[in-house]
């Protein structure tokens, strides 16, 4: 845990240092220490640590103070009870993990190791603090891939079984019954207009003379919301998904305005799921447990699709008009409904370049 | 000739705007459509696979217009198959004038009594096996043979993904239901019902 290249500062209190005998003064893992592997040591500078990313940026007295109060609050938490003769083991490897969990970098800065093990540490916290065992995923982009989605308005029935899943799949807060999909109902005739189509119907569907369309976050390759985070929380990842670092994210919503398709959600209140509702196959981009303060929203299931499966929507459509698959293997069958139906998206004129498209039977 | 190289500097600065200025950056492209046409050139398959979520299902393989894919097994999830487990004469000797007696449950909600009855699809003589338009006979795990006489353009789509739900996963190798997977044959429609949900606290905060 405590090789030199870490980057946090870690009390290590009441824990044995673990020698990493391999790394050597400068830091690096491999190689020499010598100048003659240049790339690597620059970008070895480049990258600020996690305390850095905390501490040298500009900010104004009141969100300094701000910061700084509730790192020394975790501060003093973790020295009074490490110190403390009478709490346990377990409270001081708690408040070791705060401390690590306060002062860990960006996670898309994170090396591989880096990333596990902050996902060990969430796993192991919720663990001393439910005595509950979630599984907890870090796993990166696959290589060859592209994720897209197809969505056939013909089919859509309006049934919103795909909501259910969603909600189920990603843990998303019950109270405010936050729901990443929408599901329209629009008139015949009227085409896609939002401004009188219902997206909380609730009678027998499909309705007369109604046709059905569901949106939810669209995986923009030139997504509006990324750029406008001012301390890069939300990104795009290689493999095409857009993603959140709840830890990073300091819920500003500027996102949520950016974002042209309403794609986005904001945790208002703690969110809370029934402990037996809790979906315990997670993944730290994905639907591992939110806090207050914080944006969220569909991620296609990253969990899922990195897994190979189809998001929860997807599997949950009876009716089979949702089409989620990879956009760059050619015989995959969202690139043939690309490439043979009659597919469009919406509002493409803004350049967002959603992956996300409707077509029709 | 002064004119003529100002009009030479003016030429190559367009051509060369045309080269470079829609370059943002390494890696860009004009739209997401470039991006997939330019990186799915040099594809050569993904490390994940959809097997370990297909298992337990029993599925055979099928070749049709160039797609090769998986669908359920049929036959084995047939109540009663074999038919000529009770069908062991034709049926023309089997019926009897007071009426149906077995398979009263099922009416035919399918196109108009012109177009179709019970034998359009199952043959009187051979009841283990359906029945093409011309007769031909039609094994029950490749039924979609026998609806893509009428419906062809559902099938062109089932064949190439966009019509007919997916098993599995989106990785390789695909999986997908076959036409009675989802729809009951003699009653193909999709019923009206109730949505799944319906949220109380958008209603609240629309208020």
């Amino acid at each position: 845990m405590s090789s030199n290249n870490k980057k946090w500062f870690s009390l290590n209190i009441g824990r044995k240092n673990q020698e990493t005998s391999s790394s050597c003064s400068c830091g690096k893992q491999s190689g020499g220490c010598g100048g003659h592997n240049h790339e690597e040591t620059d970008k070895i500078e480049e990258r600020k640590n996690g305390f850095e990313q905390v501490f040298d940026v500009k900010m104004d007295r009141r969100s300094a103070f701000k910061q700084l109060a509730a790192s020394l609050a975790i501060g003093a938490g973790a020295v009074s009870t490490s110190c403390s003769m009478f709490s346990g083991d377990e409270s001081k490897e708690k408040a070791q993990i705060d401390w690590e969990e306060q002062f860990k970098g960006n996670y898309k800065l994170m090396t591989d190791e880096e990333k596990q093990a902050t996902v060990d540490r969430l796993v192991r916290s919720y663990q001393l603090r439910t005595g509950k065992t979630i599984n907890m995923s870090a796993k990166n982009a696959e290589e060859n891939v592209l994720f897209g989605y197809a969505f056939n308005i013909s089919k859509c029935q309006g049934y919103m079984d795909c909501v259910s899943a969603c909600v189920e799949e990603n843990n998303q807060d019950r109270n405010s019954q936050m729901q990443y999909i929408r599901i329209h109902e629009m008139k015949d005739g009227n085409g896609f207009n939002f401004s009188e189509a219902d997206d909380n119907y609730y009678h027998e569907v499909p309705a007369e003379g109604h046709f059905y369309m569901g949106t939810q976050c669209f995986h923009c390759d030139n997504p509006p919301c990324v750029n406008v985070c001012p301390v890069q929380a939300t990104w795009r990842e290689d493999d095409g998904l857009v993603v959140v670092d709840y830890d990073w994210c300091v819920g500003c919503r500027y996102c949520m305005a950016a974002c042209p398709y309403d794609g986005r959600r904001f945790n208002w209140s703690k969110p809370e799921v029934p402990e037996e509702e809790i979906n315990k196959n997670q993944h730290y981009l994905g639907n591992r447990l939110r806090k207050k303060g914080v944006m969220e929203k569909c991620t296609f299931c990253v969990q899922r699709s990195r897994a190979g499966k189809n998001p929860a929507c997807v599997e949950a459509c009876p009716t089979g008009a949702r089409i989620f698959g990879n956009l760059l293997d050619p015989n995959s069958t969202i690139r043939w409904v690309l490439e043979n139906k009659k597919v469009f998206r919406l509002k493409e004129d803004l350049g967002t370049e959603p992956k996300f498209w409707y077509f029709m039977d | 000739m002064n004119n003529y190289i100002i009009h030479r500097i003016v030429c190559i600065s367009f051509i060369s705007l045309l080269f470079f200025s829609c370059k943002h950056g390494e890696g860009e492209y004009h739209g997401v459509t470039d991006k997939i046409k330019a990186e799915s050139e040099n594809y050569h398959g993904v490390s994940l696979s959809s097997e370990a979520y297909l298992e337990g299902i029993e599925t055979i393989e099928i070749t049709e217009g160039g797609h090769t894919f998986l669908i359920p097994e049929r036959k084995r999830h047939i109540k009663s198959y074999a038919c000529t487990e009770c069908h062991s004469k034709p049926l023309s000797q089997l019926q009897s004038k007071d009426g149906k007696k077995a398979h009263w449950d099922i009416k035919l909600h399918h196109a108009n009594e012109n177009t179709m009855n019970c034998a359009t699809c199952h043959d009187g003589n051979d009841m283990d096996n359906l029945k093409s338009l011309t007769g031909n006979s039609i094994d029950f795990n490749n039924s979609y043979n026998l609806c893509n006489q009428c419906h062809t353009k559902q099938f062109e789509d089932w064949k190439g993904g966009a019509h007919g739900k997916r098993i599995g996963g989106w990785a390789p190798p695909r999986a997908s239901m076959t036409c009675v997977n989802c729809h009951n044959p003699h009653k193909p429609h999709f019923e009206k019902r109730w949505p799944a949900r319906f949220n109380t606290q958008k209603i609240k905060e629309r208020e």
